[in-house]
């Protein structure tokens, strides 16, 4: 049978290939011992058989010496093996090439393995190849860590994709949420303002004018606050000398007189924006003062002054004015108003007059 | 001036006027969407127009904008959200930020006065009053 005789030819070429070498040959002992799996093929006969296989590769494939010895090497090739793989194998070794490739490889019993497969020509003297060496080793370990490790960073990669969109789209409507409600508690706020300026208008009485324009004045002084809280980079945060810059140069120009000197030293200090109210109103209490002691009436200087002073956080209201006479309830009521803020914010107020000069300082803690 | 106030709140608009002809100018009409703001331009052709961006029919205060500008109508924006506002202004001179105060609006209004004049007698344009790059760079000039 011819099965039977390429076996036979093959087992005398394996023969041979021993024979050719003493026993006591240190390259065929280590060839038969070395735990890294090999075989060599035989290209000069039919199909390549294999001629030889050491212990490893049995161990490592299933099938005996006696099973091997014969057959070509692709009784390690399965449905899954990749034809490309293949294909590239049979090229090399009809060009006679060396060749290193990943194969996955079948054992005896159907179970799989990768194969770091190596396999080079062996040539004679004259050149011509006569036997192919092959080297194998199974790499499955670190083939499935690394399709573990991929998978893992596939489904690490995709939860992060998810959840970005799902914290952008939740940012992007919380986003629009704040500006909605910003705009409309901007556009309640001038609503109140009109409401008042309309009543204030249609007053026959000066006492109503007078009481609506000074609710007119705090409401407004609250306007400018919602006005400068809420800018992209830095939500919720104030900037008291921007306010403060703001709020005396209107005040100041409104008053048409050219006889009022202002001057400023206004340094940036933010707050969290449940400050800035209170802080808004006692700028506008102080500034409104010297309006109302003077400054309206006969002009005069003013100076600002909003910056930080040895960790505490001062606002400084210097005026020099010809003092006039100042309506008792609206003094009265301004000076509440004041005292409701301090306490507040904690912050202490100090008033020193000499002359025509009086001199506010607002002094409170804030946290870096 | 004869001004033209684009305002879809009557309440903010009445006010608006108001303050307006306090300061010695003409309400020439209200307008409350961009059809009507578009007509009372063409038939009344106002100096001037105070222009909110929100409209009743939407955001459609830039178009109304643009419109004045085609016809060399000096105008500003009155709006709660100044980031609205294209990078060109869309012609306009300024802006005014909504919620503005009495006194803010009066200084917008007295620099508007002389720059609309052709005679800025104060250089620096009030903190209520955003000027328009173009317009920045004309006073600085």
């Amino acid at each position: 049978m011819d099965q039977e005789n390429d076996f036979r030819d093959a087992q005398d070429a394996g023969d041979r290939l021993i024979a050719a070498h003493a026993s006591e040959d240190p390259f065929a002992a280590a060839f038969k011992a070395t735990r890294m799996p090999m075989i060599i093929t035989d290209p000069r006969q039919y199909d390549n058989p294999i001629i030889f296989s050491n212990d490893a590769f049995t161990k490592l494939t299933g099938y005996s010496r006696d099973e091997l010895i014969g057959r070509n090497c692709r009784l390690l090739q399965g449905a899954a093996t990749d034809p490309e793989a293949i294909a590239k194998l049979r090229t090399a070794i009809s060009e006679e090439r060396d060749l290193s490739i990943d194969i996955l490889n079948y054992r005896r019993d159907g179970s799989t393995f990768w194969n770091a497969l190596f396999v080079s020509p062996v040539r004679d003297e004259t050149g011509e190849v006569i036997y192919f060496f092959a080297s194998q080793l199974d790499f499955t370990n670190i083939k499935s860590k690394e399709a573990e490790l991929a998978a893992a960073r596939h489904m690490a990669e995709q939860e992060v994709a998810r959840r970005t969109v799902d914290l952008t789209a939740a940012l992007t409507t919380k986003t629009a949420l704040v500006h909605e409600v910003d705009h409309r508690v901007k556009n309640n706020l001038l609503t109140i303002a009109s409401i008042v300026k309309l009543q204030a208008r249609m007053t026959e009485s000066d006492v109503v004018e007078r009481t609506l324009m000074s609710v007119l004045n705090r409401v407004e002084a609250l306007s400018t606050v919602q006005r400068k809280l809420l800018n992209d980079e830095d939500v919720g945060h104030f900037d008291v000398a921007d306010f403060a810059n703001d709020l005396a140069t209107d005040v100041i120009g409104a008053l048409k007189r050219t006889d009022i000197v202002l001057t400023t030293d206004l340094r940036e200090v933010v707050v969290p924006a449940t400050k800035a109210s209170p802080l808004a109103l006692i700028i506008n209490e102080l500034v409104g003062d010297a309006v109302r002691r003077g400054l309206r009436d006969g002009g005069g200087e003013i100076h600002l002054e909003v910056r930080r002073l040895n960790g505490h956080f001062l606002i400084r209201v210097v005026d020099t004015v010809t003092p006039v006479d100042v309506d008792r309830e609206e003094a009265a009521f301004s000076q509440k108003m004041l005292e409701a803020c301090l306490q507040q914010l904690r912050a202490k107020l100090e008033r020193r007059v000499e002359g025509r000069l009086t001199e506010v300082s607002v002094t409170l803690l804030v946290k870096d | 001036m004869k001004i033209l106030i684009v305002e879809d709140e009557v309440l903010l608009a009445m006010e608006l006027e108001s303050e307006i002809e306090a300061a010695g100018h003409d309400i020439v009409g209200l307008a409350a969407d961009s059809r009507e703001a578009k007509d009372l331009i063409d038939s009344v052709r106002p100096d001037f127009a105070f222009v909110d961006i929100q409209l009743i029919d939407g955001p459609t205060g830039i178009e109304v904008g643009r419109h004045l500008s085609a016809k060399s109508i000096p105008y500003v924006f009155v709006s709660g959200n100044l980031k609205r506002i294209p990078e060109d202004f869309a012609g306009a001179v300024g802006a005014i930020e909504k919620p503005y105060t009495m006194n803010g609006l009066q200084n917008a209004l007295s620099f508007i006065e002389s720059f609309v004049a052709g005679k800025p007698d104060e250089k620096t344009p009030p903190p209520s009053l955003v000027m328009s790059p173009e317009v920045l760079a004309k006073i600085a000039a």
